[in-house]
């Protein structure tokens, strides 16, 4: 059974990168259902910021694009550069659907100017009971997630329990990282 | 030879490169103990051997052997490992620790063993489970911070004395032996009816074929008692996880001891996006062929089923 179940998930494996994220809309229930972790109403998507007139058209139409469509999805945004030179694009909204599909709308419109070698990760953000963040990281190099849970309080420190915890829980719904050598966090996120 | 099997470990060479690796100090004392014990035993069968002793006293003297090996296991183990023996008042709270798995678990309590290294690592020995003992080293109580992680440890120790995994695996690593021996003495008494070398032309390439057959015997059943060892492994992290009820503390505490925690990386992803980290793919872990000798399976094997597990549960 988990032999031919390994072997048509790979027939299966959505390809491109709005596919892959909206795996994550079933993900989203299964971490509240089973470990209690809530959708805080945040993600992010992170490029590489460059200078020029077609980068910054391309944040631009990033910027109109999420304006227009507020009415459509209930989404707040805001964009942030980060010490790395880093641009972060921050989505706040109530409901999962409209923060998947206004991450995977701004990655689109990444693509289409030609940035996609730009795009970093998707990072989607989860509250515990006791109001600790827990983070799931979207690679677009790698199309698979892997979890980040930063040790409160202390400097670069992250909990791997935790984020094993995560993986066992949605390792069926999601591609994940395999291999925990590429896991790499993200340390003061401007989320 | 064959008391090497007696040796339930917990997992201590794992596939990291050699630099990561840590030292194998305790492992590599007892195999060597257990070897040089072996090299006796032989040594002594073959003086017997050549001082004309029959194959039947022989196998009986060999049988003899392995069941004293077995008796006094538990103290051979604990001699060569150089673990102590340590009261309550020595170390109150491990033996605290290890009476609330016992009690849990409805299990007499095994004497509790310390080893001064600062190499974790744990095991069980004995061959019944009231003269068991269970031992860990100073290192181990040291690099599992977390009380629940190292009740996992001692949990899946348990295990392995509640599936008599010493007496399984000493019967097991006799097979090979047998089948040596019977392989050699057949083609022997069945080319020449028991009794002396004959001189006949023939008798050269019998010989290379009846120790080519007895190795390969040999090393086929070699091969099943390490995958009857690692088969053993799976089920004693699977009874520590129901031991203790999670999973996830029995993965981590493999993580730690096995070195698998410093492969997490710390270093933020946009730093090494620069260095274009993600092109490389990286290598094939590990090799099938060393996975077929070890006696224990990868730790990312082991810890891949403990969060199946611990998915199941939740």
């Amino acid at each position: 059974m988990r032999f031919f179940g390994k072997f048509l998930k790979k027939n299966y494996n959505p390809k491109t990168d709005s596919d892959v994220l909206f795996s994550l809309s079933s993900a989203y229930l299964t971490l509240e259902s089973k470990i209690g972790l809530k959708n805080s109403g945040r993600c992010a998507l992170s490029l590489k910021s460059i200078s020029g007139m077609y980068f910054n058209e391309m944040k631009d139409d990033i910027k109109r694009f999420l304006d227009i469509s507020k009415t459509d999805f209930e989404l707040t945004y805001r964009t942030v550069t980060d010490s790395y030179g880093y641009l972060w694009v921050i989505l706040e909204g109530k409901r999962i659907e409209d923060l998947l599909a206004g991450i995977s709308a701004v990655g689109d419109t990444v693509d289409e100017k030609g940035f996609s070698n730009q795009l970093l990760a998707a990072i989607f953000e989860f509250t515990t009971d006791r109001n600790k963040k827990q983070y799931l990281i979207y690679n677009y190099r790698r199309n698979s997630f892997y979890p980040f849970v930063p040790v409160d309080g202390s400097q670069k420190t992250r909990n791997t329990e935790e984020e094993m915890k995560m993986m066992a829980t949605i390792g069926d719904e999601v591609p994940l990282e395999k291999d925990m050598t590429l896991w790499y966090p993200l340390w003061d996120l401007p989320l | 030879m064959v008391t090497v099997q007696l040796l339930i470990q917990l997992s201590s060479i794992s596939r990291t490169p050699s630099w990561q690796r840590r030292d194998n100090g305790l492992t590599i004392r007892m195999i060597l103990c257990f070897a040089i014990l072996g090299l006796i035993i032989a040594v002594f069968l073959s003086v017997l051997a050549y001082l004309g002793l029959g194959i039947i006293p022989i196998t009986i003297i060999a049988f003899l052997i392995v069941l004293a090996q077995w008796y006094f296991s538990d103290k051979i183990v604990l001699w060569m490992s150089g673990a102590k023996i340590v009261t309550r008042d020595q170390f109150p709270k491990l033996h605290d620790m290890v009476e609330r798995i016992v009690a849990r678990n409805n299990l007499p309590k095994p004497k509790i063993a310390v080893i001064n290294t600062n190499m974790p690592n744990a095991f069980a020995t004995g061959k019944s489970k009231k003269s068991s003992v269970v031992a860990v080293t100073t290192g181990l109580m040291d690099s599992l911070d977390d009380p629940e992680e190292l009740e996992s440890v001692i949990a899946h120790e348990l295990t392995h004395i509640r599936n008599r995994d010493a007496l399984v695996l000493t019967l097991v690593s006799v097979l090979p032996t047998i089948a040596w021996y019977l392989v050699q003495f057949g083609f022997y008494g069945g080319l020449h009816g028991g009794m002396g070398y004959g001189r006949d032309r023939n008798s050269g390439g019998i010989m290379i074929i009846v120790i080519v057959v007895a190795v390969l015997v040999w090393a086929i059943s070699f091969l099943i008692i390490r995958a009857i060892s690692r088969y053993r492994e799976f089920s004693a992290d699977r009874g520590a996880a129901q031991m203790t009820g999670k999973p996830v503390k029995l993965a981590n505490a493999l993580m730690k001891i096995s070195g698998n925690m410093r492969r997490v990386p710390t270093k933020d992803l946009r730093q090494v996006e620069g260095l274009n980290a993600f092109f490389i793919i990286p290598a094939i872990s590990g090799s099938t062929i060393s996975n077929l000798f070890s006696t224990h399976p990868p730790t990312e094997k082991r810890v891949q089923k403990l969060m199946e597990m611990e998915a199941s549960m939740s």
